[in-house]
């Protein structure tokens, strides 16, 4: 499957946000949009999902123009900055819901078994994000999407979510954006930078040097 | 089943709000329709909180189980109205 965003264009009141956008992300691969604070990302994401309509968009799917908000095909999961699941509702019937098996999660992530019955307001905010990122990367779908999925996790939950991407992408388009670049880079198979309200496809790390998103040798400092 | 229980959730935090104004309606009168329409008033007023607000940040989660804002806001005034029905005719009863 190809997932190709294209000719976006969004402003906030008479701030241009983006403009003459152009993503392409496959299955099997995963694509790190990468880019300053403020700079449109997470307003990108959710015109993906469909959580936000621009002046302009097209998007397609092998080709093929799809007309209504991406959540509808039920093609999609979308991991926001923000803590998406409501307070109220247990972890265990989050799992439920989104038709992911908890004993699974469970033996990757010892430290909660303890919290299968909890409300999941109950949780720190890391231990919250980690739920959150499982649910959406391990859930039926062809797309998913992840906006900074490594902020606020410990480091060793870091290293897990890197390797449930590393499988997951195996069946589904992966797309990643986070301001911890090295994990990143890391993970990606193909980046954009998205500078200026548009997005640049990155061939070379050094370009992230030049185009002023890292400091010079930065990245011999990896 | 699955998504009955998606829509009892998103209705489950609105249960104190309109239970409070179907007591106020059992009280001053029991006509079913009258009753029916405040709560549609109620769901449209609900509606439009949630995205004017940050609890339009909730509705991704429904969005992510394919659910979309109007089904859930429909499904909500389903229920309620149903809910409400229930309680104006307990009170036909006593």
């Amino acid at each position: 499957m190809i997932l190709e965003v294209d000719n976006i264009e969004l402003n906030f009141k008479n701030k241009r946000i983006l403009s003459g956008i152009y993503l392409k992300a496959e299955t099997g691969k995963v694509t790190a949009i990468l880019g300053s604070n403020g700079c449109g990302k997470s307003s990108l994401l959710d015109i993906i999902f469909g959580n936000l309509k621009p002046k302009y968009e097209l998007i397609r799917i092998d080709n093929k123009p799809i007309l209504k908000p991406l959540y509808k095909t039920g093609f999609i999961k979308y991991l926001p900055q923000y803590h998406f699941i409501p307070d109220g509702i247990s972890i265990k019937t989050a799992f439920n819901m989104f038709g992911v098996n908890w004993a699974k999660f469970a033996s990757t992530f010892n430290a909660f078994k303890k919290y299968k019955s909890y409300d999941i307001s109950k949780l720190s905010g890391g231990e919250r994000r980690v739920i959150e990122t499982y649910l959406v990367l391990k859930s039926k779908s062809f797309i998913t999407i992840l906006d900074e999925p490594f902020s606020h996790l410990a480091p060793i939950h870091i290293e897990s979510i890197k390797t449930l991407i590393e499988e997951e992408k195996r069946d589904k388009i992966i797309i990643i954006s986070d301001h911890m670049y090295r994990h990143i880079i890391d993970s990606a198979d193909h980046i954009y930078l998205l500078k200026n309200a548009t997005t640049k496809e990155i061939k070379d790390l050094r370009e992230l040097e030049s185009y002023r998103y890292l400091s010079e040798n930065a990245l011999n400092n990896t | 089943m699955k998504h009955l229980l998606i829509f009892f959730h998103f209705y489950k935090t609105y249960i104190p709000w309109s239970f409070i104004i179907t007591l106020l309606l059992g009280f001053v009168d029991s006509y079913y329709i009258p009753a029916v329409i405040s709560k549609l008033f109620l769901t449209v007023f609900a509606w439009y909180v949630t995205n004017e607000t940050s609890s339009k940040r909730k509705l991704t989660f429904y969005k992510n189980l394919g659910i979309s804002t109007q089904l859930l806001f429909v499904s909500m005034f389903v229920l309620d109205s149903l809910f409400t029905v229930f309680i104006l005719f307990l009170f036909k009863l006593f």
